[in-house]
């Protein structure tokens, strides 16, 4: 975007408050329409229709990005598929299936008004639980309940968790936006929510959602405004365990218990060795790629050496295929649909509509971020996947679902439509 | 502030936060590691994706000087596991007892290595086709049982084979299980022989297959180079016949060594430990050593101090110790078995280094042909006797006479002329202070008196005549050969060439000659009395009919006991060179502890080496010179009679030099004996067989031990049989000691029997 259109928008959005200043919650369409959007009804369903139609760079990003991880995806899981599937095109086949359904999923979504989900926000949160429970019940071989199946397929319970938490925190900041700064208000429901949520998470066991979990709440409630001293209180009980946990050594138990993690290239014991092994191949796999990566397929550690490269560590198959500035060039397209989904849901007309947006859009960065920390081994092995590149079609439909919101908001949002 | 303003303020925090701050790590995090790390990072997966195969080199021949093959690899394989390939315990524990059974390995060992996170790891080297067969079915089951098509694989892998087995086991050495040279010259020149092993990379997945990149790189092996030896086979095997004959007929306690050296350029033409050991199978000791290992016991143990009377261990501690003592023994025996007596073991030369001491007197002039030695039987030094072995003395010698009585009183004297200073520049000149360089693992250093050379009247006295010093076998016979060439000192070397590949010549190992020791006059005339002591003196039992045989014998005491007879070990050696006039080999014949009764190196050593020399020397195509009374003994080729009439055939054999028996009814000859080819001394009987019943009659050989030379051609003429005569027969006195077919045995009429003799009363 060229500083001509950023001056601009910053003008626009000066503009836009002085017309609406804070308007506060809204349940109407009718808020949604200035008086220079209006339009033929006709192009409201167009796709590049202005006022109506959908923010196209973000939506160009989302294919981009969707495009490139299907790829990644392939040339990271064709020799897997090969050897122990049979079938090369094994995951490149359903990942492509689900992305067409997403995308279409996507799409439908963007032509839903998201006002509905203020209606829903407190049922979705209601299945959330009662999947996160659900899963406990179910019989699992390894012990660690995430799952719930239907047939082939199926979803994590923490999918719905991450979406239901983001719903319902939105729709409680814009409804009780004036009391954020409250205990009561601001900090006891989401604070509520997010201790029953992590106690669920934490009989799967899925700490790593955990994590998410709270950076999505604390993220939520940030934006929602509550006072940052409840936040500083928050670190501050999280440095104070942290604290406690190092004095009684109970820290570094603790961290040898996670997989050895940092340390998957140092040998201490087989066992250890063994749990690393997908870590350490993780690393050799990005070392391999240097700055300019081995090529688009010429991966080698693919062969094997790291388990499932399709799922939570394509991206190392990414990075020694095209490198730093691959990895580099991707966390960019990354970036600038984080940074193009807040700029539409800053300029959406009401405040539930921002906040959904934002905490939307946001989960996207955090997982990258987080799911990068993983694969380079400065996070525990638990689990993170990459949107738009990792293999799984729940996930994924989950994902094009929350971006259909997103767009759905930029249909209406005061935003300038390519 | 507003709501929707502290929102929008609070969201730009988020954007830094989420931007700026999380990719930047990421960022920052993957740079490090791509770029920083990277290469190390790279090694490490290279390291893991790459399969890396060793491709063994076919280590080089060993040839003796003649081309003939010693030692030679062939072509075996070895079994390898790629053990990061199973899947499954179950198929690591099938794999694992299916291999120990057909390797005959054990079970544990094999499933250790299954259990390994590699994709290489050896389980067995060199097996041979009959396993091989059995593997690749193995192979094929496991393909068919569990899909698992890379576990086991097949490998070229080389195997030493020696031809000649024993022959000269001491010199050429072998190799171990990595194909590594172990001992003599396979271990001398391992870094020539072993070649550079090539290499497979390919690039496999983490299954073992092969990925689908051109990552192969085949580096291929070069074979070693081929090592030509001095050592000629003829030679050797000659050497080893009869140095394993002496070793039964003396009952050699320590073994015998024998060394065979051109003394020109150093070449060692024969050099052997006797008894030797199967190159083939150098790990398996005697059958007598190994019965001495099953017979150890609990007294053992307290007699060799592995426990002591006050020690009260329990029956499993003394089963333990048993089994520790045991095994200590078994690799005692194996390493003295390996050992090069000729080049590792010293011994006090006695005798033989009189030729040492007599050399340092005419070169430094310090007797003349006019000095008088007399002996009374002793020697009084101080308030020392040194005793001769003639106790009755020997009178007023000059030296020449001293040194063919062998008299010690006289060598004392020669001795003391010559000066403990002077002693010892000649000794270090003669190269007994210094390794003598020999290409041959493990040779030992002399032990001198003193380090410095300094040393007493006493200790001149008796090095004089050889003893209390020590040397090696080697040091004694490139001494005599510097008297033999002219008075040079040179190397002596075991290897001649080291060829390539193709069979060119990499490397040639000319002489080296390390100084000049005494002057070419004197040792002309050392070498003119050492033949009159060969031919006529103290060493006429190394005296071979024909050739101009110089030589010296010795008998030396070791004060040590090593076979527990409470009577100190002897010595008994003999060295010399032929011909006296041109000296070209020289020989070192050496037996450690002959207890066959006569320990004297003139009754035990010398008759070995007239033996061997009597082949030897007509092999190197050295020609003959009989006196008038060798002239009659000396032994002619039989020629072919059979199909002959019988006139004509009667006419032939006294044309070539024999009597003639006829034997049978018929008129054309069927048969005879000796057999075409073989050699019957001069004026030996030759029977011809006119029918075949005649050939069925036989005649008993009698008892030719103990005659004379007279009684011994009268036996045999008797007997009808044909005596080839070997030893001291110029001698008067000598009398037979050996004949080559026992008494009592039936033979054809005419069948040659070789008798030996010797001279008694020789005590040297």
């Amino acid at each position: 975007m060229s500083t001509d259109t950023l001056r601009r928008e910053s003008q626009r959005r000066r503009e836009y408050h002085d017309r609406y200043g804070d308007t506060g919650p809204s349940s109407g369409r009718s808020h949604g329409n200035g008086p220079n959007r209006v339009r033929k009804r006709k192009k409201q369903f167009s796709l590049l229709s202005i006022g109506k139609g959908l923010d196209v760079p973000f939506c160009m990003l989302i294919v981009l990005l969707l495009a490139i991880g299907i790829t990644m995806m392939f040339s990271a899981s064709y020799p897997v598929a090969f050897y122990e599937i049979g079938d090369s095109y094994y995951y490149l086949k359903r990942q492509l299936l689900f992305a067409i359904v997403g995308l279409a999923i996507m799409l439908a979504v963007s032509y839903v008004d998201y006002h509905y989900f203020h209606r829903f926000s407190v049922l979705i949160l209601g299945i959330s639980y009662f999947a996160l429970i659900l899963v406990l019940l179910i019989p699992s071989e390894t012990g660690i309940h995430r799952w719930i199946g239907i047939g082939d397929y199926g979803i994590q319970a923490s999918e719905i968790s991450k979406f239901a938490i983001i719903l319902f925190l939105a729709h409680w900041g814009s409804r009780y936006y004036d009391k954020m700064h409250t205990f009561k208000y601001g900090v006891l429901p989401g604070a509520t929510i997010f201790a029953s949520t992590a106690f669920l998470l934490l009989l799967e066991p899925h700490y790593s959602c955990i994590v998410i979990v709270a950076m999505l709440t604390v993220l939520m409630l940030f934006i929602s405004g509550i006072k940052i001293k409840w936040i500083a209180v928050a670190a501050v009980v999280l440095a104070i365990v942290v604290l406690i946990l190092w004095a009684t050594g109970l820290l570094s138990y603790a961290m040898d218990r996670m997989d050895g993690w940092g340390k998957a290239l140092e040998y201490v014991d087989e066992e250890q060795w063994q749990q690393t092994w997908q870590t350490r191949n993780s690393l050799y796999a990005i070392g391999s790629g240097g700055l300019f990566g081995l090529g688009l397929g010429q991966s080698r550690q693919k062969y094997l050496y790291l388990p499932e490269p399709q799922n939570d560590f394509v991206f190392a198959i990414v990075c020694e295929e095209l490198g730093l500035i691959g990895a580099v060039a991707i966390l960019l397209i990354f970036a600038l649909l984080v940074w193009r989904g807040i700029v539409i849901s800053l300029r959406a007309k009401d405040r539930f509509g921002k906040l959904l947006g934002i905490g939307l859009t946001s989960q996207i960065g955090i997982q990258v971020i987080l799911n990068i920390l993983v694969i380079t081994d400065w996070l525990p092995n638990t689990g993170i996947s990459l949107p738009f590149f990792s293999y799984g079609g729940s996930s994924l439909l989950m994902l094009l679902f929350q971006m259909g919101i997103v767009l759905s908001i930029s249909r209406s949002a005061n935003i300038e439509k390519v | 502030m507003g709501a929707n303003q502290r929102l929008r303020q609070r969201t730009v925090w988020l954007l830094i936060i989420v931007l700026v701050f999380g990719f930047g790590a990421v960022i920052s995090r993957l740079a490090y590691l791509q770029l920083i790390n990277g290469e190390d990072l790279q090694q490490k997966a290279v390291e893991q994706q790459l399969s890396d195969t060793t491709v063994s080199a076919k280590r080089g021949t060993i040839y003796d000087r003649n081309g003939k093959v010693l030692a030679q690899s062939a072509s075996v394989w070895q079994v390898v596991l790629s053990p990061a390939n199973f899947k499954e315990e179950y198929q690591r524990e099938y794999v694992a007892s299916e291999l120990a059974e057909i390797l005959s390995l054990e079970y544990e060992d094999v499933l250790e290595k299954t259990k390994q996170n590699s994709y290489y790891t050896v389980v067995k080297r060199k097996i041979e086709s009959e396993e091989r067969e059995k593997i690749l079915e193995l192979m094929n089951k496991v393909e068919e049982k569990y899909d698992l098509s890379s576990v086991i694989a097949l490998l070229d892998d080389y195997k030493r084979y020696y031809p000649y087995s024993e022959l000269a086991s001491s010199v050429i050495g072998f190799t171990g299980s990595d194909d590594q040279g172990l001992y003599g010259v396979e271990f001398e020149y391992d870094e020539y022989l072993t070649g550079t092993p090539g290499r497979l990379i390919t690039a496999t997945t983490a299954n073992g297959t092969v990925m689908p990149f051109d990552y192969s790189q085949n580096v291929e092996a070069i074979d070693g180079n081929s090592v030509v030896l001095t050592i000629d086979e003829t030679i050797q095997s000659i050497i080893e016949k009869y140095m394993q004959q002496a070793i039964v007929d003396n009952d050699v306690y320590n073994r015998g060594v024998c060394i065979a050296m051109d003394v020109n350029t150093g070449e060692i033409l024969g050099m052997a430990t006797v008894d030797g050991y199967d190159l083939n199978d150098p790990f398996t000791i005697s059958k007598e050593e190994r019965k001495k290992i099953n017979a150890i016991d609990r007294d053992y143990l307290f007699e060799n101090g592995y426990l002591t009377e006050d020690s009260n261990a329990t029956g499993k501690e003394v089963d333990e110790l048993i089994k520790q003592a045991k095994s200590e023994a078994e690799s005692a025996a194996l390493s003295k078995m390996w050992r090069n007596k000729a080049i590792s073991d010293t011994y006090y030369p006695g005798s033989v280094f009189k030729m040492i001491t007599l050399s340092m007197a005419l070169e430094e002039s310090t007797i003349s042909q006019k000095s008088k030695f007399n002996c009374s039987g002793y020697f009084q030094l101080y308030d020392k006797k040194i005793g001769c072995h003639n106790t009755a003395g020997h009178g007023t010698q000059n030296y020449v006479e001293a040194l063919c009585n062998s008299c010690n009183p006289a060598f004392i004297q020669i001795g003391q002329s010559v000066g403990e200073e002077k002693f010892w520049d000649y000794y270090q000149s003669f190269g007994f202070s210094e390794k003598t360089g020999i290409d041959l693992p493990g040779e030992s250093d002399d032990l001198f008196f003193t380090e410095d050379g300094s040393m007493g009247p006493v200790d001149l006295a008796v090095a004089s005549f050889g003893q209390n010093f020590s040397i090696t076998p080697i040091q004694m016979i490139t001494a005599a050969s510097a008297i033999a060439n002219g008075g040079k000192l040179v190397q002596p070397h075991v290897v001649k060439q080291i060829l390539g590949v193709d069979g060119s010549v990499v490397k040639n190992i000319s002489t080296d000659t390390k100084r000049q020791v005494i002057s070419k006059e004197v040792a002309r005339e050392m070498c003119g009395i050492l033949e009159e002591n060969a031919t006529n003196g103290s060493g006429k039992n190394g005296y071979v009919a024909g050739y101009r045989v110089a030589g010296k014998t010795g008998t030396s005491e070791k004060l040590t006991d090593s076979n527990g007879d409470f009577v100190d070990d002897y010595i008994a050696s003999f060295c010399g060179f032929a011909p006296a006039d041109n000296p070209e080999i020289a020989m070192l014949v050496f037996f450690d502890t002959p207890l066959g009764g006569n320990y004297y190196g003139s009754a035990v050593a010398a008759p070995v080496f007239a033996n061997i020399m009597s082949e030897v020397l007509p092999y190197l195509e050295l020609e003959a010179q009989y006196t008038e009374d060798e002239a009659a003994n000396v032994d002619t080729i039989a020629g072919t009679y059979t199909g002959l009439s019988v006139s004509e055939a009667t006419k032939n054999v006294n044309a070539d030099g024999f009597d003639v028996t006829i034997k049978g009814e018929g008129t054309t000859v069927v048969a005879q004996v000796p057999a075409a080819g073989s050699s019957i001394p001069t004026g030996g009987t030759v029977v011809l067989y006119t029918d075949d019943d005649s050939v069925t009659q036989k005649v008993t050989v009698p008892n030719l031990i103990g005659y004379s030379l007279y009684d011994v051609n009268y036996l045999a003429s008797y007997y009808g049989i044909n005596v080839s005569l070997t030893g001291a027969v110029n001698s008067s006195d000598s009398t037979s000691y050996s004949q080559s077919i026992p008494e009592g045995t039936e033979v054809s009429p005419g069948t040659v029997v070789t008798v030996a003799f010797n001279t008694s009363g020789i005590n040297d």
